[in-house]
């Protein structure tokens, strides 16, 4: 850690097996732990469910966040609603907490636009960025624009630890540091991008040091940790509203499915290493500490599933019963107004669909 | 399936401990056979096998805990089914094969197949109802111009639409200019006294006879000239063609071995091939093979004519109407009637001289009594 | 050799050979077996990119080179693609062979400084001190119901680039024989693999390390009415509507372009010259497509052939729609014989 240049040091609040590494700070509240536990388990059953709709053919390729949920529930609770949200693809908890329904997800794995027609406090949000780390240059426009108006906002944006090895995420890092950019960068170095592990991705010792060179602070937590991301992410949040710059947070993590669903990880790791990452997970120590605590018991964790089990087959029901785009969406969202040649072809585009015997 | 998967034990939990392995790698199971125990949250569930096979690993020990969808255990031999993307779906080969045939390039050397023409001449055929097939361009590369078209349009109005020659007319066009452009061709004239002949003397036999005489005393007129190999061939066998006008063009059936063959056998197969033409059912092999033709025009009309050599052969005889002209036998004057002969040779190969002597010999053997 | 007499001596060479056994193969086995080849051949040949060494490429392009040839010369790159393109340049510059794996055309548009800039004109600006033969593989377009971003047909954009070739493969067979000769080759390739036919069909190949000429053109069935000229995986459609317009009595001639930069006109050229109609297929969308390229090299040079205005089917001017609606902006068979028959109309 000597290569990281902060002043911030919560790496960890609770441990893998559920303990409490030295004292949770005033930020960390019994409310806020039990929103979090509520949303990993929400998240991690919707995950479980749209990895099984695409098993059984009503969903397209999907890209799991198993055991990263922890990372997108500290960021979407630590997120103020007026900050802008860049996500990569693994972003389903922040999502769902900035209000984006769990079947509107559903719609974009799905293969439908509208699914990125967001709107309340995830208005200025943008949609999943699958081109890996471009996002993270627009992330640095939306903190310019903010910087130039003199708001107090910030812009957030997320992406995997491969993403780092881009060069629009050393371009992107070293502007927030020379224009002093409200921005917080969160990398889910979940240790594998598809099958290269995170050892023959960098050769430097952490993904936070990377800041060091664009002269911003940057510093590792545990990822798996909710606790420590809602804490470092609210101290970014925090110092980028007060106008004293961005900050790199990498948030260590694991990924323990597939890359997609697609994707088959025994290929090329090791069931052991799998086994061994799984003691780490975030859900199974937060409930821990929970229980240890008296703010969880047996009934509430019954109460809790059934409930998770229940929203999650509502969004499915949802999901599956809404339409596919109108055909004429390919054209009319193109342009604001839509050119000659266009019209055209949408005409042609309406009666093919018309011949294939669809609307 | 090679790795047999913790499946999802309901309630939506997540994990089970294992309590006990009932199999060993190395054993052979069967279909439901037990093979592990676990304990959920809840109780502890014995796992069947879900094939039969033999067990090459087993992963996690008594006591670890195993997360749905994680390999309990891996088969022997089998193959894992590989998706082969990381994205979508791939559409899989059915194991037909076979091996792919293609030509790189193009079969073709470049060059026009279809009448040359701008889109607009060929609009402007189009409205003046002229066929682009049947006009020859007279731009530049052969292209069909306006006028070109106008004039077309112009002819088909005044005198009405021009007939694509088809069959035997058509190839009688071909064959024709192709002898014209290539053959040299002499025509020497002369006529014969056949007064002496029989009121109902077969004129055709006798010229075919005359033929086939000639042929003994002139050899190099039956023949076969290939000008493209520059070889000359004498054929001792005298197989006549002999033109026969219809009214869907001209026909050369071939009279065979006419030197050898008696009079009466003669005039059958002679007969034999008019009423074949007539009725349009001789075979293409009657046609071909002639080494000097015969063209009997005189039956109809005209004296004399240049007929055309068509190769490979290197000479024809032309028969016109008989005439009377008056003549002196010395004892006075009298009228006889004539026979005009017309000779065409292939002067690249025959000289004056031997056409001459051949035409002399048919006149000599026309001068006979029969 | 002149390029007929070079073609006719492929065309012989290309005849089946029976005395040795074929390799039954998809056209990302054919992929892989021609890397296997290349690299066998000539220890310059390297290969890189995302997941290409132990994973084997996310297709299994790249399956097996790594155990063979070590990981010297199969290499894991860190996920970068301007890096993977400019480290090639790099590479290319030092007389290796390097044979790079972007994972998804989608992905492609961040080497494209490199592209343009660089590895088009390395020879041209040192007046071939340095040279650049190195081959970009990716994997691209639709109809496999992936995300956004991953089913892209954008080989016009480089077809416009000056010092490169563009070459793409529509069967094993093309894909073996062209893969070797875009390695072989002494200047920079970008090589498609339209990666929904990876898996579609299975050829019988002779692992023989004959490569197929590049800048020209595969008539893949002869015909006398209308010429259809495609490539990529919409060749197949294209051989389906043939087969149905020969149920309607219409004879057409297949082409597959194969190599779109530089174009083998000719072949194009005599072809519309004797069928005097032809229809252009390409997935890609319309404007500025590479259809329209042919379409221009054709009026220009069998303009007077011309029957009737030369048709192109192609993709919509929009995205690639996400995938449910992937079905509207990909074309069928039937939109191809409708287009064909809309030609052979107008006389």
């Amino acid at each position: 850690m000597q290569y990281t240049k902060t002043p911030y040091q919560q790496k960890q609040m609770i441990d893998a097996n559920g303990a409490v590494v030295g004292s949770l700070p005033e930020s960390i509240n019994d409310e806020l732990l039990l929103k979090s536990y509520r949303t990993m388990v929400m998240i991690r059953t919707f995950d479980q469910r749209v990895v099984a709709l695409q098993r059984t053919g009503q969903m397209g390729t999907y890209a799991s966040c198993l055991g990263q949920e922890a990372i997108g529930t500290g960021i979407g609770l630590a997120l103020k609603k007026d900050d802008v949200f860049l996500p990569y693809y693994r972003d389903q908890a922040t999502q769902y907490l900035r209000d984006i329904p769990l079947h509107q997800q559903m719609q974009y794995w799905g293969g439908n636009e509208w699914a990125n027609h967001f709107s309340g406090i995830a208005q200025q949000d943008f949609p999943n960025c699958v081109p890996i780390a471009t996002q993270v240059t627009h992330a640095a426009g939306v903190a310019s624009a903010m910087k130039i108006r003199g708001e107090k906002r910030c812009s957030l944006v997320t992406c995997g630890e491969g993403a780092t090895s881009r060069g629009d995420f050393y371009e992107a890092m070293n502007l927030v540091g020379v224009w002093q950019l409200p921005m917080v960068m969160v990398v889910n170095n979940n240790q594998w991008a598809i099958s290269v592990p995170r050892n023959i991705q960098t050769g430097a010792e952490t993904i936070a040091q990377k800041a060091v060179a664009a002269g911003i602070e940057g510093f590792q937590v545990d990822g798996n940790d909710v606790c420590a991301v809602y804490d470092a992410v609210r101290y970014a949040v925090n110092k980028a509203h007060s106008g004293k710059g961005g900050t790199l947070i990498e948030a260590v993590s694991y990924r323990l499915g597939d890359h997609t669903t697609a994707d088959d990880a025994t290929r090329y790791r090791s069931h052991e290493e799998v086994n061994e990452a799984w003691k780490r997970e975030p859900i199974k120590r937060l409930q821990t500490y929970l229980h240890a605590s008296d703010l969880w018991n047996e009934g509430q964790e019954q109460t809790l599933q059934e409930h998770c089990k229940q929203e999650v087959e509502q969004a499915v029901k949802t999901y599956l019963s809404q339409p596919a785009q109108p055909v004429a969406d390919l054209f009319d969202y193109l342009f604001e107004e839509t050119p000659a040649h266009l019209a055209l072809q949408k005409q042609r585009a309406l009666e093919k669909m018309a011949r294939l015997g669809g609307e | 399936m090679k790795y047999f998967k913790l499946p999802d034990l309901g309630e939506g939990l997540q994990e089970a401990e294992i309590v006990e392995w009932h199999i060993q790698p190395g054993d052979q199971v069967s279909t439901g056979q037990i093979i592990i125990s676990v304990e959920t949250a809840k109780a502890i569930v014995d796992i069947p096998a879900p094939q039969d096979g033999v067990i090459a690993a087993c992963f996690g020990d008594e006591g670890d805990l195993i997360h749905t969808g994680e390999p309990l255990l891996e088969f022997v031999g089998e193959q894992q089914e590989d998706s082969g993307t990381v994205v979508g779906k791939m559409e899989s080969a059915s194991e037909h094969s076979e091996r792919e045939q293609f030509v790189i390039g193009s079969p073709y050397r470049p060059g026009p197949t279809v009448p040359l023409a701008t889109p607009a001449i060929r609009a402007l055929a189009k409205r003046l109802n002229v066929d682009l097939s049947k006009i020859s361009g007279s731009g530049n590369h052969h292209m069909i111009t306006s006028d070109d078209v106008e004039r077309a349009a112009r002819l088909t109005q005044d005198l009405g639409e021009a007939q694509s020659l088809k069959g035997v007319r058509r190839s009688m066009a071909r064959n024709m200019a192709k002898a014209h452009a290539e053959v040299v061709r002499v025509t020497i004239n002369d006529d014969v006294d056949i007064d002496h002949w029989q009121a109902q003397e077969d004129i055709t036999l006798r010229l075919v006879r005359a033929i086939a005489n000639a042929c003994k005393q002139e050899p190099n007129l039956n023949a076969w000239y290939d000008s493209s190999n520059d070889t000359f061939r004498v054929i001792e066998k005298v197989d006549l063609g002999i033109a026969v006008d219809t009214p869907d063009g001209l026909f050369v059936p071939v009279l065979r071995d006419v030197a050898t063959r008696e009079t009466g056998d003669l005039r059958d197969g002679m007969n034999h091939l008019r009423q074949d033409v007539k009725n349009r059912t001789i075979p293409p092999s009657e046609m071909s093979g002639a080494t000097i033709t015969l063209s009997n025009y005189g039956t109809i009309a005209g004296r004399y004519g240049n007929p055309i050599v068509v190769p490979p052969m290197v000479a024809i005889l032309g028969a016109g109407k008989i005439y009377n002209n008056v003549v002196d036998t010395g004892i006075a004057f009298a009228s006889h009637r004539f026979l005009p002969l017309s000779l065409s040779f292939d002067h690249r190969v025959i000289t004056g001289g031997e056409a001459a002597r051949f035409l002399k010999a048919v006149m000599e053997d026309l001068s006979m009594s029969d | 050799m002149g390029m007929h007499e070079k073609i006719a001596d492929l065309n012989q060479k290309h005849k089946p050979v029976d005395t040795k056994t074929p390799h039954v193969v998809t056209m990302i086995e054919a992929v892989n077996m021609a890397l296997h080849r290349a690299m066998d051949a000539d220890p310059n040949v390297v290969v890189l990119g995302e997941d290409v060494a132990t994973n084997g490429g996310v297709f299994r392009a790249t399956v097996g080179l790594k155990d063979r040839f070590g990981h010297k010369r199969v290499m894991d790159t860190p996920l970068a693609e301007t890096l993977i393109a400019g480290i090639s340049v790099g590479m290319a510059a030092q007389q290796l062979r390097p044979v790079a794996e972007i994972q998804f055309m989608g992905f492609i548009y961040a080497t494209m400084e490199h592209i343009v800039s660089h590895a088009a004109r390395l020879r041209n600006r040192t007046r071939g001190r340095l040279t650049c033969p190195m081959v970009l593989r990716a994997p691209y377009g639709g109809g496999i119901h992936a995300p956004e971003h991953h089913s892209e047909s954008t080989e016009a954009l480089f077809a416009h680039i000056p010092g490169i070739r563009v070459v793409i493969p529509s069967s094993p067979t093309r894909a073996y024989g062209l893969l070797l000769s875009a390695i072989e080759d002494p200047d920079p390739v970008i090589f498609l693999e339209p990666k929904r036919i990876y898996r579609m069909v299975k050829q019988e190949i002779y692992d023989d390390g004959v490569g197929l000429p590049l800048d020209t053109c595969y008539t893949l069935r002869q015909g006398d009415h209308i010429t259809l000229i495609s490539w990529g995986a919409m060749v197949h459609e294209t051989l389906q509507a043939a087969d149905k317009l020969h149920q309607q009595g219409v004879s057409a001639e297949v082409i597959d372009v194969a190599t779109i930069s530089p174009l083998d006109i000719d072949t194009l050229v005599a072809s519309v010259q004797k069928t005097g109609r032809c229809v252009i297929i390409q997935e890609a969308a319309r404007h500025c497509g590479v259809a329209a390229e042919i379409c221009a090299a054709i009026q220009e040079q069998a303009f007077h052939s011309l029957q009737a205005p030369i048709a192109r089917v192609t993709g919509f001017d929009t995205p690639m729609p996400y995938l449910q609606r992937e079905n509207v902006y990909m074309n069928s068979a039937s939109d191809i014989v409708d287009a064909a028959i809309h030609t052979l109309e107008v006389s």
